[in-house]
């Protein structure tokens, strides 16, 4: 079973890859659009580098739109493990 | 020497550089308005030449000045390029591009002269364009054998900014190659909030198209925009010495 820290850890990794970021702007409160500067072409590029680095569709059957800080994509990524793992 | 370089390039250079684009907008100004050409080609046209009398100006407050260009392909492309100063508007004319249109940021179309140009050459508004509306209109401009010039930093205060992918999603959706511009010493000469115009070495560089054909990976124009950026701040950082 993957932990939260594992989650974590991946997303970090493939943000900094993906769009530049450093530690300093991964905390888990940061804005992502007005403090990790995301905008809405890198939502949509986010959630298909994500799905790849976790092997599961994050855009079924869920709102996305709700994500806001860092921290809610780590929930949002978790409970999406779960129902996974669960086979939901 | 430097500072009172630095004073007669902004007191005489700087303050012609103004009044070319003041005069010749207005001398052209209602010509334009009543020939803009077929879908504002004289606008851009005017444009270009008013941007090689800017590039003039830039070359005489400069210690060195070089423009250099690899062969272009035929089509219409996706032209890219850093951005460090206002000046950098400019440049793309330096590399021969004369019929562009460019997206830029909102606040340039409200600085009352400038938007009846831009407007009459066909420029977007990024901010305020849908995307949907951007992708047709871009779509147009490409058939009428435009090129389309973005600054994908997006802001002139982190010249190392990442590429945003915008623009090269933009050339994946109409399969367009993307040609890199290289821009050096421009944000030495006149940095953002600045008006001091200060004696740099330029240097401005075209770089081998990248065909978004040539691109693998979930998500291609993530994948451009990285290596865009990575020969784009090669040259800039080894020009600046970085």
């Amino acid at each position: 079973m993957i932990t939260r820290e594992e989650i974590i850890r991946l997303t970090n990794e493939a943000l900094k890859k993906e769009f530049e970021l450093t530690d300093e702007q991964l905390v888990p409160t940061a804005h992502l659009q007005n403090d990790v500067g995301l905008d809405s072409l890198d939502a949509v590029d986010m959630v298909v580098v994500l799905e790849q680095k976790f092997g599961m569709t994050l855009r079924q059957g869920y709102d996305i739109r709700s994500i806001v800080t860092l921290n809610d994509l780590y929930n949002f990524i978790e409970k999406l493990a779960r129902d996974h793992e669960a086979g939901k | 020497m430097y500072a009172l370089r630095t004073l007669f390039n902004t007191a005489i250079i700087g303050t012609s550089a103004i009044a070319w684009l003041f005069v010749s907008g207005l001398v052209a100004g209602p010509f334009l308005w009543l020939f803009p050409g077929k879908n504002g080609r004289n606008v851009r046209k005017f444009v270009y030449y008013q941007s090689k009398g800017i590039l003039f100006c830039v070359r005489m407050c400069s210690h060195t000045f070089h423009a250099a260009r690899v062969e272009r392909p035929k089509e219409p492309c996706v032209v890219v390029a850093n951005h460090a100063s206002a000046l950098d508007l400019y440049t793309v004319a330096a590399l021969g591009f004369d019929n562009v249109v460019y997206i830029t940021k909102g606040w340039v179309f409200k600085l009352p002269f400038f938007r009846f140009v831009m407007n009459g050459a066909g420029y977007m508004d990024a901010e305020k364009t849908p995307p949907e509306e951007m992708l047709a209109r871009c779509k147009q401009a490409v058939a009428n054998g435009c090129d389309i010039v973005l600054f994908p930093q997006g802001s002139r205060k982190n010249p190392q900014a990442r590429f945003k992918s915008g623009a090269f999603y933009l050339a994946e959706m109409l399969q367009v190659p993307v040609i890199p511009v290289a821009i050096a010493g421009t944000g030495e000469m006149l940095p953002a909030g600045s008006i001091r115009l200060r004696p740099a070495d330029i240097l401005i560089q075209s770089l081998p198209a990248l065909l978004p054909t040539d691109f693998t990976g979930p998500v291609v124009h993530l994948e451009m925009a990285r290596t865009a950026k990575n020969k784009i701040m090669e040259i800039v950082n080894k020009e600046m010495k970085i």
